[in-house]
């Protein structure tokens, strides 16, 4: 039993980048922005305000995050405030909340905002705040961050798939295509072809430059709505049929296989099994690239390939759009940034402009019906799952 | 929001100036600050894992077992996550392992690291225990170590006398 149904009925991103503004100017950006162009939303129904930040503490040096939002924005709750951290899944955490809030009647009218700004005047301030998202007292002395980790996840991959570099250079060439076309991505009119991105300076042997995601300031917001309220927005609505969510280990020693990610199986089947279909129906999903290995891994976690054989899977187009799934058509991590709490509601207004076909034709996947959005979190040992169905317009 | 209505506040009276307070003449020393950096807090005061690192003091490498379903628990811990029992007990780790896989921060390093980079750090398997450890490893440059190599578990204090662990290469 699901409850009440519950949709995406709008939503907006900033531009994702080095960003001369501050996290609350971000925010009040955002709020103006969604406004603006979900004209249909009158700012007194909204009753509730999910805030997807993953270190305000550190990276703003603010707490109590969500009532600061919520002035920027110009939202004042009459039900439900409240700020979700999951690291990197901190704007999917949103997006969840405020669809259990719906659900249960809680919430009619609910804004989720996901925002973060990375980039400070010292940079090693900002690595120290991503640093602190493994276990900092045990894994953090050794200087555990998550470009080594994921490098040691790549070096599996190779070392028992015969996955290449040339494999994952062909994730980030896709993605990075696909940012082209998206001009609130942060690597926008950017061209990086596969030879060049080879060439790029190692941050992580044997992970470049090319094949983590950045450090990247931005917003983005979403409005949801009951199934009762949706008729009153235009566009076609993003159902949300299923969701899931996954979490087996924190401590790194505790990570057991590098290669299967078998939280992703487990979350992705619960939203796939909640949503009543298979992977086999869905027409594009959102996965969260935060590196160039971790697309291939979620390939084979997903079913979309045998285990193993997630490099070759992209190298042969198969990710691509016109191939057997389009994989990240917003540009994924690697060509929008990762703004961190931002990225998991990005993702949604993505799902959202695909179903309404408002996408650039470069990146418009053809008359999509369903769509998966996963992020991981931390050391890929949180994994969380959305499932969306495109609803008639009104 | 406009105060214009209320009555002005009443000002204390000028007085002389005030009785003169009484200090202590010698005062402690303030808390340090602390997360500021990544190593844990350490002492008996702080920690109900003080016994791990007076040990890490003498150059032994220890964790928790859980007496009851036998597990062995990384990081040490107060209660096992498995039976939920309490009353852990500390066995020594071996001092060997060899490498599962390993890469290299040569760029990103946090604060208090910058001087280091580039550094090598891995997954490294312990001899005969299932435990896979997460370390720096030190003693060769990180385009000379390989998968299935021998390190060796060292300790080593740290500048303001707390104690850490972590691998070395063997020549």
């Amino acid at each position: 039993m699901n409850g009440r149904s519950v949709a995406v009925v709008g939503g907006v991103t900033t531009k994702f980048g080095l960003r001369s503004s501050t996290w609350g100017e971000l925010a009040q950006e955002v709020g103006a922005a969604l406004f603006r162009a979900v004209p249909a939303l009158r700012s007194e129904e909204v009753d509730s305000l999910f805030v997807g930040a993953a270190e305000p503490e550190r990276l703003a040096f603010q707490s109590h995050a969500a009532p600061y939002v919520a002035e920027q924005m110009g939202i004042r709750p009459t039900r439900i405030l409240q700020r979700t951290e999951l690291a990197c899944a901190s704007g999917q955490s949103a997006i969840r909340s405020a669809y259990a809030a719906i659900a249960s009647g809680l919430s009619d009218v609910a804004v989720a905002v996901g925002l973060e700004k990375m980039n400070l005047p010292s940079m090693a301030e900002a690595n120290t705040a991503m640093a602190c998202v493994m276990d900092r007292a045990w894994d953090g002395p050794a200087g555990a961050t998550a470009p080594p980790f994921f490098a040691m996840v790549a070096q599996r991959h190779m070392l028992e798939h015969g996955t290449t570099e040339e494999q994952l250079a062909a994730v980030s060439e896709k993605n990075h295509r696909f940012a082209n076309s998206n001009p609130s991505a942060q690597f926008h009119e950017k061209t990086f072809a596969r030879d060049r991105l080879m060439r790029l300076p190692l941050v992580a042997p044997p992970l470049r430059l090319g094949d983590c995601s950045s450090m990247t300031d931005g917003a983005a917001a979403v409005v949801l709505v009951s199934e009762e309220a949706v008729g009153r927005f235009p566009d076609p609505p993003a159902w949300i049929r299923g969701s899931g969510q996954y979490s087996d280990f924190h401590n790194l020693a505790n990570a057991g296989s590098l290669t299967e990610w078998t939280g992703l199986t487990h979350a992705s089947r619960e939203a796939l099994h909640r949503a009543g279909i298979g992977i086999d129906r869905v027409d594009f999903a959102e996965v969260h690239d935060c590196f160039s290995i971790s697309e291939i891994v979620e390939y084979e976690a997903l079913g979309l390939c045998p285990p193993g054989q997630g490099g070759s899977f992209v190298a042969e187009g198969q990710s691509d759009l016109g191939g057997a799934i389009t994989i990240n058509p917003r540009g994924g991590l690697l060509g929008c940034g990762h703004p961190l709490g931002a990225t998991g509601v990005a993702q949604a207004v993505e799902v959202f402009t695909q179903f309404a076909s408002k996408a650039p034709a470069a990146r418009q996947v053809p008359d999509p019906e369903w769509a998966l959005v996963h992020n991981l979190s931390g050391s890929a040992n949180v994994h969380s799952v959305m499932v969306y169905q495109r609803g008639g317009a009104s | 929001m406009s105060d214009g209505a209320r009555p002005a506040r009443p000002r204390p009276p000028a007085t002389a100036a005030p009785a003169p307070v009484e200090r202590p003449t010698e005062r402690e020393p303030p808390p340090k600050p602390f997360l500021l950096d990544f190593l844990p807090l350490e002492s008996e005061k702080e920690t109900r894992l003080a016994r791990f690192f007076a040990r890490l003091a003498e150059g032994r490498l220890s964790t928790t077992r859980c007496p009851s379903d036998g597990r062995l628990l990384w990081p040490p811990r107060t209660a096992c996550p498995y039976c939920h029992a309490d009353g852990l007990e500390w066995v020594d780790l071996p001092t060997e392992g060899r490498i599962y896989a390993f890469s290299a921060v040569l760029a990103g390093a946090p604060m208090g690291m910058e001087a280091d980079v580039p550094f090598a750090v891995g997954l490294v398997d312990l001899a005969g225990v299932p435990l896979r450890l997460f370390g720096r490893i030190e003693g060769k440059p990180w385009e000379a170590l390989r998968i299935g190599a021998t390190v060796r578990v060292e300790t080593y204090s740290v500048p303001d006398g707390r104690w850490f662990y972590r691998f070395r290469a063997e020549e």
